[in-house]
């Protein structure tokens, strides 16, 4: 079952073309890898994907309709940045988020412990969001997005700014939550960790250059790693 | 809209007040600093002006006049009821004299009573032709309106007084009064102090500041921490996030309003005729227009810096133009019209006629009208905002 749909989605920044014309489609319960350098156009295809920016032309389709605030109690989002309330405390932005996701108040409390579990933050409940280290604050923000039990989750560069322990569990948390039937949508530059994606898309300069599992698009470009792959299919050669 | 939803915003602000202690400092203290600072500096009226006075006053000798058989001297009853502390009296025989301390600048008046003073007045009374009335001249160093005007008040009130008194011992109703000062007061009366002209106004500006401040700021760190993005990609309406937040401030602006009341009737004994449920109500509507005015502002600004730009922008207009230390008919006339465009003007004059006048919903209305306007457009146009989508 398609989860998302786009066609000719195309975004315009003036003269720039950041999105040209990009044909997606993901099913339900993968983890699907956008990747590309910095400037390649991923962030923004997230963003239009989540409803906060307006596609210049194009069509998006999340599940049956468009992306709309009646969607958005399916959606989660986690922003490249942290995107939590610094000065409030671990367990009052997981309510707030839990609050205005719609879940009614015995389910929130149930849910927020699981969600504490979840990313181990259980004995920080009542800690500022400021006095806790980076990596407790990336948790936290992963567990904001979850905590309302969404279907589909946009992940817009999760691991950026996060050291190689927390990385390898982040892709722990992605790969349970995939089982749960949740379908996931990562933006990386880390070619390294699109291998645990179910598949990819290479992004450049706005456009998909390829798309496909990880080991077929090895296997396509005859080459040992992603990152060798996407220099291959960077520089145009037909795999 | 969802109560349950609008209500989480208000609760996650007002949490985050309450963890960040130094901002909640700055929002109850600024206000109190204020007033305080305001009403101890020239919250107080002015006192011990020094001033000369010459008495050349003949009188009235005794046994003259039957009705007063103890004679009289006005002068000098006169000068006996100016407000001592007012007033600092220095007494100089030389009229002359007495204006050259005034030119020297070590006096701000010279009060001069000529010898004809009683005699003109006993004269009027026999007549109903009045044809001289008695002069007291006030030379006046008037290079400080305020105190020019308190010295005119201290020495018409002292003559009213004196007069007065002399019309009880005549036995008679009125007697033409030496300087035809006629004080009548619709409100206030003539013990209204400044605090009570000025408090109103405090209340209204601190919470004008606050309001705006943090909220601009507020807005400027949603939009730079990611967290305003995530608040758009959920179920929750752009409505729901501005009445939250609308509803955290309103209650910011309840508590900072009464910790501004409490002191200013503590501290100063300010007058309070109207209802204060309707000052606080107005002051309400003054903070729901600022902060829909800072959240628009924030979109202007990348990071609190850049913030902190507007500040003067609004903060300058309103102390200026607004009548918060001066009357807006004290302007210029050809900058008054730009008085109507300051929302805090229509909040302080609301707050004075509650305050000052004891006047109701019945006559405040356009003010009230105005500043429910203003709320609207810009709480309606914060929603706009955050709902534009490039």
């Amino acid at each position: 079952m398609l989860v998302i749909e786009t066609e000719k989605l195309t975004k315009k920044f003036g003269n720039f073309t950041a999105i040209d014309s990009v044909n997606l489609k993901v099913d339900k319960g993968e983890i699907y890898g956008l990747l590309g350098p910095n400037g390649s156009g991923k962030t923004t295809i997230i963003k239009m994907l989540c409803g906060l920016l307006r596609p210049t032309s194009g069509n998006i389709k999340l599940g049956q309709t468009v992306p709309s605030k009646a969607v958005m109690r399916e959606i989660g989002y986690m922003p490249q940045d942290v995107a939590v309330y610094l000065d409030n405390t671990v367990h009052e932005n997981l309510f707030l988020f839990g609050e205005i996701g719609g879940l009614p108040k015995e389910r929130l409390k149930k849910r927020e412990q699981e969600m504490l579990e979840f990313v181990d933050l259980t004995d920080r409940r009542d800690a500022i969001v400021s006095t806790l280290s980076g990596g407790m604050r990336h948790r936290l923000s992963l567990a904001c997005a979850l905590i309302h039990g969404p279907s589909l989750l946009f992940l817009d560069e999760p691991t950026v700014g996060v050291d190689p322990e927390l990385r390898a569990t982040f892709w722990k948390y992605f790969e349970a939550m995939v089982k749960k039937e949740i379908t996931v949508i990562i933006t990386t530059h880390y070619m390294d960790e699109a291998s645990h994606c179910s598949r990819v898309g290479l992004l450049r300069q706005g456009k998909i250059i390829a798309e496909g599992e990880p080991n077929d698009l090895k296997k396509r470009t005859d080459t040992e790693s992603l990152e060798d792959a996407f220099l291959v299919l960077a520089r145009g050669n037909k795999p | 809209m969802k109560l349950r939803r609008t209500l989480a915003f208000t609760r996650r602000a007002l949490l985050q007040f309450r963890h960040d202690r130094r901002t909640l400092a700055f929002v109850l203290l600024m206000p109190l600093l204020m007033i305080l600072i305001f009403g101890y500096t020239f919250g107080g009226d002015v006192g011990n002006v020094k001033v000369e006075i010459t008495n050349q006053d003949a009188g009235l000798e005794p046994g003259i006049l039957p009705a007063l058989p103890q004679g009289l001297h006005m002068a000098s009853s006169v000068i006996d009821n100016l407000n001592k502390n007012t007033l600092s009296i220095h007494n100089s025989s030389d009229p002359q004299e007495a204006r050259q301390v005034v030119d020297k600048g070590n006096a701000w008046a010279a009060i001069i009573f000529p010898a004809n003073f009683t005699m003109t007045l006993i004269q009027n009374l026999n007549t109903s032709q009045v044809s001289a009335r008695p002069i007291v001249e006030i030379y006046l160093d008037g290079s400080n309106p305020t105190i020019a005007s308190a010295v005119i008040k201290t020495v018409s009130q002292a003559i009213q007084t004196t007069v007065g008194e002399i019309a009880n011992k005549l036995n008679v109703k009125s007697i033409e009064m030496p300087i035809t000062i006629n004080q009548v007061y619709a409100y206030g009366g003539g013990d209204t102090k400044f605090i009570d002209y000025f408090a109103p106004g405090v209340i209204s500006f601190a919470i004008m500041m606050v309001t705006t401040m943090i909220t601009i700021i507020l807005f400027v760190n949603e939009r730079r921490d990611g967290t305003l993005q995530r608040l758009l990609v959920s179920p929750a309406s752009e409505t729901e996030i501005v009445i939250g937040y609308a509803l955290a401030f309103a209650v910011i602006g309840i508590i900072q309003s009464i910790v501004v009341l409490v002191a200013a009737i503590l501290l100063f004994n300010i007058t309070i005729l109207g209802n204060v449920l309707l000052a606080l109500l107005v002051v309400l509507l003054l903070a729901f227009g600022h902060q829909g005015l800072g959240i628009l502002l924030s979109a202007g600004a990348k990071n609190e810096l850049q913030a902190i730009q507007f500040i003067p922008l609004i903060l300058f207009p309103s102390i200026l133009l607004a009548g918060l230390f001066w009357p807006i008919e004290s302007i210029p006339s050809y900058l008054q019209p730009l008085s109507f465009f300051i929302p805090l003007r229509y909040c302080i004059d609301a707050e004075r006629s509650i305050m000052l006048r004891g006047w109701g919903l019945g006559e405040i209305w356009v003010d009230v009208a105005i500043l429910v306007i203003f709320a609207i457009l810009t709480l309606a146009g914060s929603v706009l905002l955050l709902k534009k989508r490039d």
